[in-house]
């Protein structure tokens, strides 16, 4: 278990240190919007900049919370519950389909392949205007169920070629096992391989659900109503017309950030172990 | 007690439903009301007072606008002349939504394609033109007395003499100058293009440049350059010419000299203005509606608004929103609405919360004291004229905007620049 | 009951699983291909958008866009920027993979951290990295300028190639995350018996990495770059957001470009003809992508 051995002693403080200045390298951007956000637009466009705020503005904060029809909890709340979905429909749909193309060699396989690829190349310019009118149609314009079916149009794909690796590497005396022991195909799925796959199940449940926290053209195009507007949508209170308010704008990108955050440091336990964990133990 | 009032609103309803659908006919609001009043004889006043709100909304047709500013101060202003008027008459019920700018071409087009548009939209006054050609406007010719509009508001929204819409509001751009900064340097106010680039010279510092005017590379961009081209005696359809070459050389002359900064290429005209409230920038092209946020961000900022120096002539370009009605949508309601919107008194109660100047040229000539910031720019629409109108215009606005960010950023020059966007203009208006 | 047996053949079941999927896929993205590909043989703008008959007047958008200068140059960057991008973010990723799989004591926290450039919306992220790139006021300049690394600022946004790679940087950033994840991922699949015996018959680190790491992360790797690929090749926000396309068009990418005339210049026909383009290409990699990956496979 050579890879897996626990890093001691001085290694240990080596690589440690090591980690915190990658940290600090690739997390500075992030600094520097932390900071921007505290400082005063006069300070923003100091020259030679400055690196910590030397008058404390919280301003940009306030404004977060409520401007005009903007709610930020509320938006909170929208993203959060068209995240959630589009998620759960990315997990649900994705995780079979990926078992299905790495266990099974049905004709239209790499067809199949081929058109989950496809799928995922259309840039924007292209969707939006016909995945409008589809959603008219169904009655679901101007409502969170068309953000949540556009987004999960992301993760879907993404998952499937995620985690088709995952159940192919999954060894087959696994499953024969399964059947052994009075297992059915689709009972050995859900029993054995799902428990095994779980780090990319996670992982793909992550990401689908960061696609859809990013995502700003189909909430914008979908859903009409303010009050419906993921906390995307909030950044237009803070870019246009009036230029760019660079405080108002970076304070809304450490709000975003947290709730998220928060998240994932209250669900590290299991996201960590789960995309850590030895997946094949066979 | 909660569910019950629901319970009675849903019944309410349902009963109204079938009534209407059932006779049709005059009386119908009396008689539901009564059933209502009746399930809720145990007597909750605040159940009955909801149920007859949701009667009046009911029977009113709803009017959707949308629009695309994002201050709230607008939205506010906005919205109260909208909650006015719905108290105003029982026949309509506005609502307002927004559409963030960089969106509101994109959601005009996708709700054209999918038939999903409001009844009325504010929208930019360059697109209009383009909207009539694509046929979602309703032709409201006659409708509204315009006379006593500025021509060049009342031309962006009429084509082939049929007028498309009402001018909300109107604005041009004029030269602010930071009045501290030119006092230092002993410099009078610049009236010409010569005096503006030695005036700018010597505003010019290691922290402050002289000039700043919004060069990003669409229609905001080509807002702020034809007044250059335009003040040569150029037009917006010839600039392969002399003038128009004369126009490029100056703004790259401007650049190269080092007294206006090549960023200018990155800054929307709300940078230019944070940059020059932040002291980086002495002198800015920039419109009227920056005054509110200039005199609230930075109270202490002396600063005064001219003519923009002239080169042949003194110009300026217009801007502002429209109204526009949507054909196949609540005309009559549309309509109805704008009559009222359009009032003196709700015109000077908009433009005022939105420091814009009307476009009304009677009620805009009495707009200001003689002192405010604004009157510059009252002064300065005489000079201003409308970008197109025409449906092609996009094209034409690409063509002159790359062709000065070229001069800008060195990768062409002048009279190449110049042959390039004549190239393109001659393919798209012949 | 026979045929029924072979209808429920052992891997004609597999299709089942990925019907719901596939038919989602279909219904949501299906239409707008067709929609899109009728498009682009029309001569759809303003004028007859909603009224008036469309045209079908076959390749002339497509011929039409090979002389056009900006079309060729949002090619051009498109495949320059996604190259660039790929190589660097997927080494990056991939060795800080390699690095956090060490089990020292800060390794977990700190992977999970380094995840948060995922978390913003890739619109701010690119504002972002305009304030940082920014002429006068940008920290980066500033920093060059203290190392004496450059004596005048630098204009990154405002001159075409430093430009570009403003966008490439700003694109590793994010990309960084998504392929030390994946990748990390991936490591856990590769059974450590393996590393057990390679060490008892003596290979070393190198030996081991080229010999069980790479080939058993060869499907992980294979799927990271293709995604990536796809992700990068059709970038738009990030771009919009911070030159939208400039200075002077040298920035423009297919997919802003395609919005660019769809959306701002009512030329819907145009528009989803460069989409289409946009559209080939990454389907030719894709065929390949799918030809390399069950080329070993037994069928």
């Amino acid at each position: 278990m050579e890879e897996e051995k626990k890093v001691t002693g001085r290694n240990n403080i080596l690589f440690s240190a090591a980690a915190v200045l990658i940290l600090c390298v690739l997390l500075f951007p992030l600094y520097w919007a932390l900071i921007t956000s505290l400082k005063t637009e006069q300070e923003i466009f100091q020259n030679p900049p400055t690196f910590y705020p030397h008058i404390l503005n919280l301003k940009s904060y306030a404004a977060q919370v409520e401007t005009g029809d903007f709610n930020m909890f509320r938006s909170f709340g929208n993203s959060f519950l068209i995240s959630l979905g589009a998620t759960v429909i990315a997990v649900i749909l994705a995780v079979p389909a990926s078992y299905g193309i790495a266990k099974y060699r049905f004709k239209a396989r790499k067809l199949m392949l081929l058109s989950f690829l496809v799928t995922q190349m259309l840039p924007v310019s292209v969707l939006l205007t016909p995945m409008f009118i589809m959603f008219k149609n169904m009655h679901v314009y101007n409502t969170w169920i068309a953000a949540v079916l556009a987004d999960a149009t992301i993760g879907i794909p993404f998952s499937v070629l995620i985690l088709k690796n995952y159940f192919a590497s999954i060894p087959k005396d696994l499953e024969e096992a399964a059947y052994l022991d009075g297992c059915n195909r689709f009972t050995a799925f859900i029993r054995i391989l799902i428990p095994i796959a779980k780090p990319g199940v996670m992982v793909c449940a992550i990401f689908s659900f960061l696609y859809a926290w990013g995502d700003l053209a189909y909430g914008m195009t979908f859903i009409l109503d303010q009050e419906k507007r993921p906390i995307t949508a909030g950044i237009f209170n803070f870019m246009g017309q009036y230029g760019t308010k660079w405080s108002y704008l970076t304070a809304f990108a450490v709000v975003t950030i947290i709730p998220v955050a928060l998240i994932f440091i209250f669900m590290q336990k299991y996201i960590v172990s789960g995309m850590t964990s030895g997946a094949v133990k066979g | 007690m909660k569910r019950k009032k629901w319970i009675a609103l849903l019944a309410t309803l349902t009963m109204m439903t079938g009534v209407i659908t059932g006779c049709g006919s005059s009386g119908e609001t009396q008689e539901t009301a009564e059933p209502a009043a009746e399930e809720e004889s145990s007597g909750e006043e605040a159940a009955v007072e909801e149920t007859e709100e949701t009667a009046s909304a009911e029977g009113a047709e709803a009017v959707t606008i949308w629009y695309y500013w994002e201050t709230e101060g607008h939205q506010v202003a906005l919205d109260q002349v909208i909650q006015e008027y719905n108290a105003s008459q029982d026949s309509y019920q506005v609502t307002a939504k927004y559409v963030p700018f960089a969106d509101f071409k994109k959601q005009l087009s996708i709700g054209a394609s999918a038939d999903e548009l409001p009844d009325i939209a504010i929208l930019d006054s360059p697109d209009h033109a383009s909207y009539v050609d694509m046929g979602i406007f309703e032709d409201i010719t006659g409708k509204f007395d315009v006379s006593s509009y500025y021509e060049g508001t009342v031309n962006s929204c009429t084509v082939d003499g049929k007028l498309y819409g009402v001018p909300f509001g109107v604005n041009c751009l004029a030269l602010y100058y930071n009045e501290d900064m030119l006092k230092d340097v002993g410099c009078s106010v610049p009236t010409t293009w010569d005096e503006l680039k030695e005036t700018a010279k010597a505003l010019t510092t290691d922290n402050v440049t002289g000039l700043a005017l919004c060069s990003v590379q669409n229609e905001e961009g080509t807002f702020n350059f034809v007044p250059w081209l335009w003040s040569t005696g150029a037009t917006s359809y010839d600039i392969n010419n002399e003038n128009g070459i004369r126009a490029l050389s100056y703004i790259q002359s401007l650049i190269d000299e080092g007294v206006m900064s090549k960023e200018c290429i990155n800054w929307t005209q709300g940078d230019v203005m944070n940059q020059f409230i932040s002291g980086n920038v002495a002198m800015m092209e920039n419109g009227p509606w920056q005054i509110p946020t200039m005199q609230s961000e930075a109270p202490d900022l002396n600063w005064k608004v001219t003519l923009i120096p002239k080169d042949s002539e003194y110009s300026s370009v217009l801007g502002g929103e429209n109204y526009a009605v949507i054909s196949g949508g609540n005309v009559d309601g549309a309509l109805d609405f704008l009559t009222y919107a359009t009032s003196e008194e709700k015109v000077k109660f908009m433009m005022e919360k939105f420091g814009y100047i009307s476009a009304d040229k009677t009620i805009a000539e009495n707009q200001f004291e003689a002192d405010s910031p604004y009157q510059p720019f009252v002064e300065e629409l005489n000079y201003a004229m409308p970008r197109g109108p025409l449906a092609e215009w996009p094209g034409v606005s690409d063509a002159i905007s790359l062709a000065f960010n070229q001069v800008i950023t060195g990768t062409a020059t002048p009279e190449d620049a110049a042959a390039k966007a004549q190239e393109t203009i001659d393919g798209i208006v012949k | 009951m026979k045929k029924h047996k072979k209808l429920f053949r052992y891997d004609n079941v597999g299709i089942l699983f990925v019907l719901p999927a596939f038919l989602y896929m279909l219904i949501f993205v299906g239409y707008p291909i067709i929609r899109n590909i009728v498009l682009s043989f029309q001569d759809v703008n303003a004028g007859n958008l909603v009224r008036g008959t469309k045209n079908f007047i076959m390749f002339e958008n497509y011929l039409e866009l090979f002389k056009d200068d900006v079309f060729r140059t949002s090619l051009a960057n498109t495949l320059k920027y996604t190259v660039l991008c790929l190589i660097f973010q997927f080494l990056i990723g991939f060795v800080l993979a390699l690095f956090f799989s060490k089990r020292f004591s800060l390794a977990k926290p700190v992977r999970g951290i380094l995840l948060v450039p995922w978390m913003i919306p890739v619109t701010v992220t690119a504002l972002m990295f305009k304030l940082l790139f920014a002429t006068d006021i940008g920290v980066i300049n500033y920093i060059l300028r203290s190392l004496h690394l450059i004596s005048k600022n630098i204009e990154w946004l405002t001159t075409p190639g430093t430009a570009m790679f403003a966008l490439v940087c700003a694109n590793i950033w994010i990309g960084i995350p998504f392929n030390m994840i994946l990748i990390s991922t991936g490591l856990t699949t590769i059974p450590k018996e393996l590393y057990e015996s390679a060490s008892i018959d003596g290979a070393n680190k190198v030996q081991t990495f080229f010999s069980i790491t790479l080939p058993l992360l060869r499907p992980t790797i294979e799927s990271v770059l293709i995604l990536g690929f796809i992700y990068t090749f059709k970038v738009y926000d990030l771009v919009y957001v911070m030159t939208s396309g400039g200075p002077v068009n040298s920035t423009h990418m297919l997919s802003t470009y395609s919005y660019k005339l769809s959306f701002e210049m009512f030329k819907y026909s145009k528009g989803s003809a460069v989409a289409n383009v946009l559209l080939v290409i990454l389907l030719i990699v894709g065929v390949f992508y799918i030809k390399a990956t069950t080329a070993g496979e037994e069928e």
